[in-house]
C-alpha cells in the first residue's frame, strides 16, 4: 500500500508534455520556466543537439551509392520514402513503416519521426503568420466552425515566439501575411529579383524572400546558436544550431531551469480519467524498451503529439464518462483533417544572366503570398488562396544527361553552370470536412500491441478547382515575365505529403461542435491542453508551424495562471 | 516529319540489338581474353563486363588536365550500385543492355568494347549515344529524350547517367573538376560568374 503511494508520489509532477516536437518543445520551455516541475515524455530514443546528428558533416563522397536508399530501406520506408527526398542522409529521422503501421481507407501520406525533436529537427522552417482574414475566414464562409480566437489574441504570442526562435524575412505591410519580429532578410538571386519586379509591374502582386526559421544574426537571449552557413544540410541536423529546432532552443532552455524530467522511449497511449474527481489524472505509459507499463500523474498535461498522434491518444482515452474518446462528446474528435496541397505550379528558363551566379545553399526561397479571393480579386471557381513558394537557381553538372556530347566535350561544358530556370510551386489551403477523418482500429496493432489508426480522407472540389488555378497562374505570372519555356506541372500529390497534417481535435466555442476552447484546453476535460496541428479550425494556406507554437504559449500561459488561481 | 513515340523506341530497339540479345551471344563473351586490372573487385559484374563498363565510363568522362572516370572510382560505384540500390528487373534490364552493346561491338570490331581501341570505343559509344538522341528532320531530338522519356531507357543512357552520379558526387569530380564548399558561409544571391568560377557540385 504504502509501496503504492510512494511510487505514484515519485510518478507525479506538476505537468506532464507528451511529446518533444516544434508544440512539444515550446510546452516545456514555458511551463518549467513558469516553474512547474514538468515530466516530458517522448516515445522514441533520445537525440542531443549536434552528439546525436550523425550525418551532419558529411560530404557527398561520405555516403555509399551516391546517398540513394536502397530496396530494403525502401521497404521500411515505403510511405515515409513517397515524399522523394529522404536519403541515406535523412533516414534515420523516419519512422519504420513497417513497425508503425497504419490503414489508409484512400491512400494518405503519414509522414513521422519518432525520437526527441520529433520533426523539429526535418521541418521546412517556413515561418508565417496567420492573418485576421484567416481566423475569421470560417466564420465568413459558413464552413466549420468558428475560430474561438482572433489574430489579435494571437499576435503578442507570434511577437513572443518570433523573437525567441529567430525568423529572417522582410517586412512588407501585407495585410494578409502580417509581419513579424524579423531578423536581416536573405537575399534573392539575380532571376528572383526580376522575377519580383516584373509581377509587382504587371500584376501588383508583391513577392518576398521565404521567412525562414534561419539565424541571419545571433540572438542575443541564446549565444549557442549560430548563424546560418547556407550548407542547405539542414534535415540532418545543424552543427551550428542556426534552425530552429527542439533540440537546438527550447529543450536547452527548458533544461535550464532544473524543472524538466525528460523520458525517453516513453509512449504515452491513453490519459488515465479519474471518474470520481471527474478529470484527468495522468498518462499510461508503455515503456518502448522493457514494455512496461507506467502511471505518471499531474495536474495538467499538455498533448505535443502531432496531429494524429495526440489525437489517438484521445481516442483510445476510453472511460465510462468517454466511451468514445477523451473529450469527444462532440463526436469531432478525428475529424475534420486537413493538410497543404501542393507539388503543382510552373517552370521557366530566364535569360539575360549568363554571367551572373550565387554563392552558398540557401536554405530558403522565395514567398507569393496569398492574392486571390482578397479584394478585388474574385473568383468563383473556390473559396480561399494558395501562396507559392519558389527560388531561382542555375542548373548543375546533371543537366549533362540530356546533353547531346559525351566525353571530353561534355566534361568542358559542364564546368560552367548552365541555364537559369526559376520554378514556383503553390501551396493551397484545403477546408475541414467533417467525413475526412481518423478513427481508431482496435483489429490492426503496431509492434508494441497497440492499436492503430485508420485514415480517411481526400481532396474535394474546392481543393481540385483551386489546385488548377495554382496551376495555371503560376504559369500566367512567369510568362508575363517575360520568361522562356514555361512548363506547368502537376506532380501526384496524396493529402498528408504537404506533412501539414491538421484539424482533429479543433478549437472552437461551443463543446458541441469542437473539442477544444478558445486557451486549447479539451471542453470537457480542461486539464488536458492540446496545443498541435490538431487545434486548427482551419488550415489557411501559410505553413503551420508558428501558429503551433504560439498556439502553445499562450496556453501554457493561461494554464499557469489557472493553476495559481486553483481553477484546474 | 518527326518520329512518333513508338517509332522512336523501335529505331533505338534496333541499333541497340535487342533482336540479337540472348544465348546466342553468351559464349562470345564467355571466350573473351582476361579483362584490363580493373583496381577492384566487382560485386555484381563479371571481370569482363566490368572491364566493359569501366572502359564506358571513361569515354564518358575521360581524363583530362583533371581527374577521369577511372581516377574517381566510377567504375565500382556502378557495380556497386547495380548491386545495392537497383531491383531484381533493374538489374536484369541493365544486363540484357550490356550484352545487347557487346554483342553490337562485337559485330562491329570483333571484339569486346574493352578490348577495342580508344578511336574505336569513342566512335561505337558516338552511335550509341546519337542513337539515344538521335535528330529528328526538323533538328529536334527524337530518340528516347523526345519519346516522352517512356519505354526502357537506352543502356547507354542508363550508364552516363551513372558515370555522371558518380563521378560529380566522388572527391575529385566535386572537387577538382567543379567546385564545393561544405561551409559556404552567409548566402550571397547576386555574384559575377568570374568571381565565383566553376559549377557548384551541389
Amino acid at each position: 500500500m504504502n509501496i503504492n503511494i510512494d511510487a505514484e508520489k515519485e510518478n507525479t509532477y506538476d505537468a506532464i508534455v507528451v511529446g518533444t516536437g516544434i508544440s512539444g518543445g515550446w510546452a516545456a520551455k514555458e511551463l518549467t520556466e513558469k516553474g512547474l516541475k514538468t515530466l516530458v515524455l517522448e516515445r522514441g530514443r533520445p537525440v542531443q543537439h549536434v552528439v546525436d546528428y550523425p550525418t551532419m558533416t558529411k560530404d557527398p563522397w561520405q555516403f555509399e551509392n551516391a546517398g540513394r536508399l536502397t530496396p530494403e530501406d525502401e521497404k521500411k520506408l515505403y510511405v515515409q520514402s513517397r515524399t522523394k527526398w529522404i536519403g541515406q542522409d535523412t533516414k534515420h529521422w523516419w519512422v519504420n513503416d513497417l513497425e508503425n503501421p497504419y490503414t489508409e481507407v484512400k491512400p494518405f501520406d503519414w509522414i513521422r519521426g519518432y525520437h526527441e525533436g520529433g520533426r523539429s529537427i526535418t521541418w521546412g522552417k517556413q515561418t508565417y503568420r496567420w492573418s485576421p482574414m484567416d481566423f475569421e475566414a470560417n466564420a465568413k464562409d459558413g464552413v466549420g466552425v468558428d475560430w474561438p480566437i482572433r489574430y489579435n489574441d494571437m499576435a503578442p504570442w507570434y511577437d513572443y515566439v518570433e523573437t525567441f526562435i529567430g525568423v529572417s524575412g522582410r517586412a512588407e505591410g501585407l495585410p494578409q501575411l502580417p509581419d513579424g519580429k524579423f531578423l536581416p532578410e536573405m537575399e534573392m538571386n539575380c532571376v528572383e529579383e526580376v522575377f519580383r519586379d516584373k509581377v509587382a509591374e504587371k500584376f501588383g502582386r508583391k513577392i518576398t524572400i521565404g521567412r525562414v526559421a534561419h539565424l541571419t544574426a545571433s540572438l542575443p537571449h541564446d549565444p549557442s546558436r549560430g548563424i546560418c552557413q547556407s550548407r542547405n544540410m539542414c534535415g540532418r541536423g545543424c552543427p551550428y544550431g542556426a534552425y530552429f529546432s527542439s533540440n537546438a532552443s527550447t529543450l536547452p532552455a527548458a533544461r535550464k531551469t532544473g524543472n524538466m524530467t525528460l523520458r525517453q522511449h516513453s509512449i504515452v497511449h491513453s490519459i488515465i480519467y479519474d471518474e470520481k474527481k471527474g478529470k484527468a489524472i495522468g498518462v499510461k505509459v508503455l515503456d518502448a524498451e522493457t514494455k512496461q507499463e507506467i502511471d505518471f500523474f499531474a495536474k495538467i498535461i499538455f498533448l505535443n503529439a502531432s496531429t494524429l498522434g495526440s489525437t489517438f491518444i484521445l481516442l483510445n482515452s476510453i472511460s465510462n464518462r468517454f466511451p468514445n474518446g477523451l473529450g469527444n462528446g462532440s463526436d469531432q474528435l478525428g475529424r475534420n483533417l486537413m493538410d497543404h496541397q501542393y507539388r503543382t505550379g510552373a517552370e521557366a528558363e530566364v535569360e539575360g544572366f549568363d554571367d551572373k551566379y550565387y554563392i552558398g545553399r540557401r536554405p530558403n526561397g522565395i514567398y507569393i503570398p496569398r492574392f486571390r479571393n482578397i479584394g478585388n480579386d474574385k473568383t468563383t471557381d473556390f473559396i480561399r488562396g494558395y501562396g507559392y513558394q519558389g527560388s531561382g537557381s542555375r542548373d548543375g553538372w546533371s543537366r549533362g544527361i540530356a546533353e547531346m556530347s559525351f566525353g571530353e566535350e561534355l566534361k568542358e561544358s559542364l564546368t560552367t553552370p548552365g541555364a537559369w530556370k526559376l520554378g514556383i510551386t503553390g501551396f493551397g489551403e484545403c477546408l475541414p470536412y467533417s467525413d475526412n477523418r481518423v478513427t481508431i482500429n482496435k483489429d490492426k496493432k503496431d509492434v508494441y500491441g497497440l492499436p492503430t489508426l485508420s485514415v480517411d480522407a481526400e481532396w474535394k472540389e474546392n481543393e481540385k478547382a483551386m489546385r488548377k488555378d495554382m496551376r495555371e497562374k503560376a504559369a500566367e505570372m512567369l510568362e508575363a515575365s517575360g520568361f522562356k519555356n514555361v512548363n506547368m506541372y502537376d506532380a501526384p500529390n496524396n493529402i498528408g505529403l504537404g506533412i501539414h497534417e491538421m484539424g482533429t481535435a479543433r478549437m472552437g466555442k461551443e463543446a458541441k461542435t469542437s473539442v477544444l476552447n478558445k486557451w486549447n484546453q479539451v471542453h470537457e476535460a480542461p486539464n488536458v491542453f492540446v496545443t498541435d496541428g490538431a487545434a486548427m479550425a482551419s488550415s489557411a494556406c501559410q505553413n503551420p508551424s508558428l501558429t503551433y507554437m504560439a498556439l502553445t504559449a499562450r496556453a501554457a500561459d493561461h494554464a499557469v495562471n489557472e493553476l495559481k488561481k486553483g481553477n484546474l | 516529319m518527326t518520329m512518333n513515340r513508338r517509332e522512336a523506341i523501335q529505331r533505338a530497339s534496333l541499333v541497340l540489338g535487342y533482336a540479337l540479345a540472348g544465348p546466342a551471344i553468351a559464349g562470345v563473351l564467355n571466350g573473351c581474353k582476361a579483362a584490363p586490372e580493373l583496381g577492384y573487385k566487382p560485386v555484381f559484374f563479371t571481370e569482363d563486363q566490368a572491364a566493359t563498363i569501366s572502359e564506358l565510363a571513361e569515354v564518358i568522362i575521360p581524363k583530362t588536365k583533371t581527374p577521369g572516370a577511372k581516377d574517381a572510382g566510377v567504375p565500382r560505384f556502378i557495380d556497386q550500385m547495380l548491386k545495392e540500390i537497383y531491383k531484381k528487373e533493374e538489374q536484369d534490364e541493365f544486363l540484357k543492355g550490356l550484352t545487347a552493346f557487346e554483342s553490337d561491338a562485337q559485330n562491329e570490331y570483333g571484339n569486346s568494347f574493352f578490348e577495342c581501341s580508344p578511336e574505336q570505343r569513342i566512335a561505337f559509344v558516338k552511335k550509341h549515344h546519337d542513337a539515344a538522341y538521335s535528330k529528328g528532320v526538323d533538328g529536334g531530338s527524337s530518340g528516347w529524350w523526345n519519346a516522352g522519356s517512356g519505354g526502357e531507357k537506352p543502356f547507354i543512357l542508363k550508364v552516363k547517367e551513372l558515370t555522371l552520379l558518380g563521378f560529380f558526387t566522388s572527391e575529385p569530380g566535386a572537387t577538382q573538376v567543379l567546385q564545393y564548399k561544405q561551409v559556404p558561409g552567409p548566402f550571397q544571391g547576386c555574384v559575377p560568374l568570374a568571381e565565383v568560377g566553376k559549377t557548384w557540385a551541389t
